[in-house]
């Protein structure tokens, strides 16, 4: 009997193997089609939020379509959450973030021009050096505290320019060794003198106002100034001024924010914003969670990347969310080339001579970017989800430079810059330079970013088409910063930074021969550069003059020299920028996405349809 | 020993599976269309190639393959592929391919399967990079199928050793060598892992690496290994032949080793048959995390990493081939372990 069963066994395996190994060639019916896909649409945007007194106080009034009251909006952040609430020690994004809603600036940006337009200052006047500002009457703190020139005065003198908390503004605005000063004409008119005309400081003024009763009750608050607000702060008590106050912060968990009574934006009815009762920052580990609790309906928006997008655009039609294309990142990918030349304290070099001859020759550094294949970096790495990228500006800045075209992979173009250059492939299809060395060198990355660490892959083979040796190495995340630095220590490496699309003078720190972002010929900190290269310095002296002109179409002639030097010269090879793709629920109405301020930058004007408008 | 083994029927399935895994690894090169390193630009995230026997009339035919070709959809913003139905491609055996050294000696250009020129024939589709995931599983496996051994090689003359010496010497000696390996045992292995992963100096060569690793995983391992011995040794001791031994002037490192170890010689079989898929598993997580073997070697636990994203796990299941293969392996050596200490030690079996 158990014979029998084995044999029967037997049998069904080698059927079973059979069956699967014969198939029959029926060609595979297509599910796929685009039919479900929804087009995009024209976004109508409203005109920007213009200033109106009632009764003594000047309201600013938005100008989209009126909503409904109450409602939530759940949106997430991906890590640990904030580490403070207070705006001028933030130095993470999601802190920052946090602190922006809690406190307007005197302008903002527009979100479709990018202009600077007024928030809680009511206008501005430009005469020679002096910026005089005028604030609104009658708009309080959300304590009920009138919001006057002193808080400016306090915000300015006693925090940006003393040098407390973040100093990243103040180190910008240092012209000449000189700080701009502020003085107060009466009790809601400021004004700020410049040393010199200084084109970046405008933008500036976006910058989040203090309260000041609030930031001084106790004496040393000064000295207490980096603890102050920090995430163990009572909500109830924190005084802020924008259109949603802190209600609850559970750490790891959730920052909850409610609406502000006090705010000063009123709707066309003349009705106080913001619409919404609350807004909701869920703390999520990592992107597959972020994705599993939109897929729950526990998230009302979310930014898609790479495949998942689209699984969401086929779903789209059938579904209670609508997707928005938010035009390309600011973020850039690249990789830098360590040119290098100097010594260490031992008297060594950062990086080894025969190397710097070959980093250091525009031709070799044309053949790398000649044999990037971007194309084939955005298709497989970006999944599609990716403009290549050629220029020093992010795709969505004001100031691109629109004739930098770029061009695809060449790589005959990359041969015959090595030949120009002595280099040569011995029988073994391996290059060598003009004096006989080999060319090999290592290229990295940080390890555990599946994105970049694909790029790389790609980039070591297109380099060795070329018969470069390219030993990839990817490493933990501090010890290439440290590289970066400290050590020099590198050849080439893949990295990212994001900029500002609409303030070029913020890529001072990576541009200028002494930044201390100058990736591609660090300069230890501190020391002069006494060594700059011929595309250095003029680069340096566009950071410097370009500040200085006011006129955009002035100040763009300069930037757009600026991003021809980096594409001819190309010390950073420029590989990819992702498009940023977002999702969020029907709704939610007056959604004016814009690819500079991004999805839900009005998040005072946004508000819940009712359910029939919904459908 | 082996007579009792082969009788149990579950041991045999897990042992052949086993050596089928260790052939096909060591054959990988052979075996494998493709290099580990080998990419296909063209086709990243291909599904695995349909191989055809019976052709588009119902007729059987030899097994061919289409290609696939790579569309964009703009609309969907969704990179498909479709299959390029105007030309077969036949599948060859022994056909040629990328040169490689057969074994590391002989250079052949031959693989076991191959498509014929221009055609693409992968088996368990591609990666990110275009890279074919079935040869990589082959050159993944070498990695993690061996990595548990060489760890043991590190960690059992320690264990041995320590154990041996701590169980014999007993007194003061055993307390103070017993307390310092519960120390190094108190230790949470995973973390400890971790951070000396992290600390591993950069520029190292990805051999230099795996043998840092085996290292690691070893210095971990030894402390609950070296306690068993020295229980078995405690007790071993008191027994004739040792005291005999010891009369005849024998030096004690040599009744360890001579006399008291080879005593033991079942548990130390049973022990490695035992860790062996704890090592593969904890080379996984390392790989996993990425801070074990990097890109572009491939081992198990790496390749499985791109399968961690949500949507490759919807749209790409084949990505996931390397986690059955762990599972797979890691089964079968349990398996194979418990068989043995069963028949080794019948007596354990009732309790």
């Amino acid at each position: 009997m158990k014979r029998i069963l084995y044999f029967i066994f037997i049998l069904l395996l080698i059927f079973i193997f059979g069956k699967s190994c014969i198939k029959a060639d029926i060609p595979e019916s297509n599910t796929f089609s685009s039919a479900n896909a929804e087009a995009e649409q024209e976004i109508d945007y409203p005109k920007s939020p213009r200033n109106i007194t009632i009764n003594n106080i000047d309201y600013l009034q938005s100008q989209a379509p009126c909503g409904n009251y109450g409602g939530e909006l759940i949106s997430s952040i991906i890590g640990e959450g904030p580490k403070t609430f207070n705006p001028f020690t933030a130095t993470d994004a999601t802190s920052s973030e946090m602190g922006s809603i809690m406190y307007d600036g005197l302008f903002t940006t527009n979100a479709v021009t990018g202009n600077i337009v007024p928030k809680l200052a009511k206008s501005y006047e430009i005469k020679g050096n002096d910026y005089i500002i005028t604030l609104r009457h009658g708009i309080k703190w959300s304590d009920g505290v009138p919001i006057t020139a002193e808080d400016v005065l306090f915000t300015w003198n006693d925090i940006v320019f003393a040098g407390l908390g973040n100093t990243s503004v103040r180190d910008m605005l240092i012209i000449n060794g000189k700080l701009p000063t502020l003085t107060k004409l009466d009790d809601y008119t400021v004004k700020f003198t410049l040393p010199t005309q200084f084109a970046p400081f405008l933008r500036q003024l976006t910058l989040p106002i203090a309260p000041k009763h609030y930031f001084t009750q106790k004496p040393d608050w000064d000295k207490n100034f980096d603890t102050f607000l920090s995430t163990t702060t009572k909500p109830e008590e924190i005084v802020s001024s924008g259109a949603f106050r802190l209600k609850e912060y559970v750490a790891a968990q959730r920052v909850v924010f409610k609406k502000n009574p006090n705010y000063y934006e009123i709707n066309l009815k003349r009705q106080r914003l913001p619409y919404l009762e609350k807004l909701v920052f869920l703390i999520v580990g990592d992107f597959n969670n972020e994705i599993l609790k939109f897929e729950g309906g526990e998230l009302d928006v979310i930014g898609l990347k790479g495949g998942t997008v689209a699984l969401y655009k086929g779903k789209e039609a059938k579904s209670d969310y609508k997707i928005y294309n938010l035009g390309p990142d600011t973020g850039t990918m690249f990789a830098a080339i360590n040119m290098n030349t100097r010594k260490n304290k031992d008297g060594k070099f950062y990086v080894d001579p025969v190397k710097q001859r070959w980093f250091n020759d525009r031709n070799f550094r044309a053949a790398i970017d000649y044999a990037t294949d971007r194309n084939n970096m955005v298709i497989n790495v970006a999944q599609g989800i990716g403009i290549p990228l050629f220029t020093a500006e992010s795709l969505n800045s004001i100031y691109l430079n629109k004739n930098l075209k770029g061009h695809s992979k060449d790589i005959n173009l990359a041969e015959s810059y090595l030949k120009k250059s002595g280099f040569y492939k011995d029988s073994n299809g391996i290059l060598h330079d003009k004096y006989g060395n080999t060319v090999e060198f290592n290229l990295y990355t940080n390890a555990g970013n599946t994105e970049r660490e694909a790029v790389c892959v790609m980039l070591k083979q297109d380099l060795e088409e070329l018969g470069m040796k390219v030993n990839f190495k990817p490493l933990e995340f501090n010890s290439l910063v440290n590289k970066l630095t400290n050590s020099y220590d590198w050849d080439l490496m893949v990295m990212g930074l994001t900029g500002s699309p609409l303030e070029p003078h913020s890529g001072k720190n990576v541009w200028y021969s002494t930044g201390s972002l100058h990736l591609f010929n660090q300069r230890p900190a501190g020391k002069p550069a006494t060594d700059k290269l011929n595309f250095e310095k003029e680069l340096d002296d566009i950071f410097d003059i370009a500040s200085l002109k006011v006129n955009f179409a002035e100040r763009k002639k300069y930037y757009d020299r600026y991003q021809e030097i980096i594409y001819n010269e190309k010390p950073l090879i420029y590989l990819y920028s992702p498009i940023r793709i977002s999702a969020i629920r029907r709704k939610f109405g007056n959604l004016f996405p814009s690819s500079l301020m991004g999805l839900t930058y009005n998040i005072e004007e946004i508000f819940v349809k009712n359910t029939e408008e919904t459908k | 020993m082996m007579k009792q083994l082969f009788k149990n029927k579950l041991a045999v399935v897990a042992l052949s599976i086993l050596t089928f895994l260790y052939l096909i690894v060591i054959f990988a090169d052979f075996i494998a269309p493709y290099s580990k390193n080998y990419s296909d630009r063209e086709r990243a995230y291909v599904p695995p190639s349909q191989v055809y026997t019976i052709n588009e009339y119902g007729k059987i035919s030899r097994p061919y393959t289409y290609n696939y070709i790579r569309e964009y959809d703009p609309e969907l913003m969704q990179t498909v592929y479709k299959q390029d139905r105007s030309h077969k491609y036949r599948i060859k055996l022994f056909g040629r391919g990328e040169k490689y050294k057969f074994l590391g000696l002989i250079p052949t250009s031959r693989h076991l399967i191959t498509a014929e020129d221009g055609g693409c024939l992968y088996l368990l589709g591609t990666d990110i990079n275009g890279r074919d995931v079935f040869s990589r599983l082959l050159f993944g496996g070498r990695i993690s199928l061996t990595i548990g051994f060489l760890a043991l090689l590190v960690l059992f003359p320690i264990g041995l050793i320590y154990g041996g010496l701590s169980g014999y010497f007993g007194g003061v000696v055993d307390t103070v060598m017993m307390r310092f390996a519960e120390a190094v045992m108190a230790i949470p292995s995973f973390y400890l892992l971790i951070i000396l992963a992290a600390i591993l100096p950069p520029n190292m060569t990805s051999t230099q690496r795996l043998a840092l690793i085996v290292v690691i995983l070893a210095l971990i391992g030894w402390a609950g290994f070296a306690r068993v011995v020295r229980g078995m040794v405690l007790s071993i001791k008191t027994q004739e032949f040792v005291l005999a031994a010891k009369t005849i002037g024998a030096k004690p490192f040599r009744i360890i080793v001579k006399h008291i170890l080879p005593q033991i010689s079942s548990y130390i079989i049973v022990a490695i048959t035992l860790s062996v898929p704890s090592y593969i598993l904890s080379e996984s997580g390392l790989s996993f995390l990425g801070l074990g073997i990097q890109q572009p070697d491939a081992s198990w636990g790496n390749m499985l990493k791109e399968a961690q994203e949500f949507t490759n796990i919807l749209y790409r299941p084949w990505l996931l081939t390397p986690g059955v293969l762990i599972f797979i392996a890691v089964v079968s050596f349990n398996i194979i372990g418990d068989t043995i200490r069963d028949i080794l030690d019948p007596k354990k079996k009732d309790t």
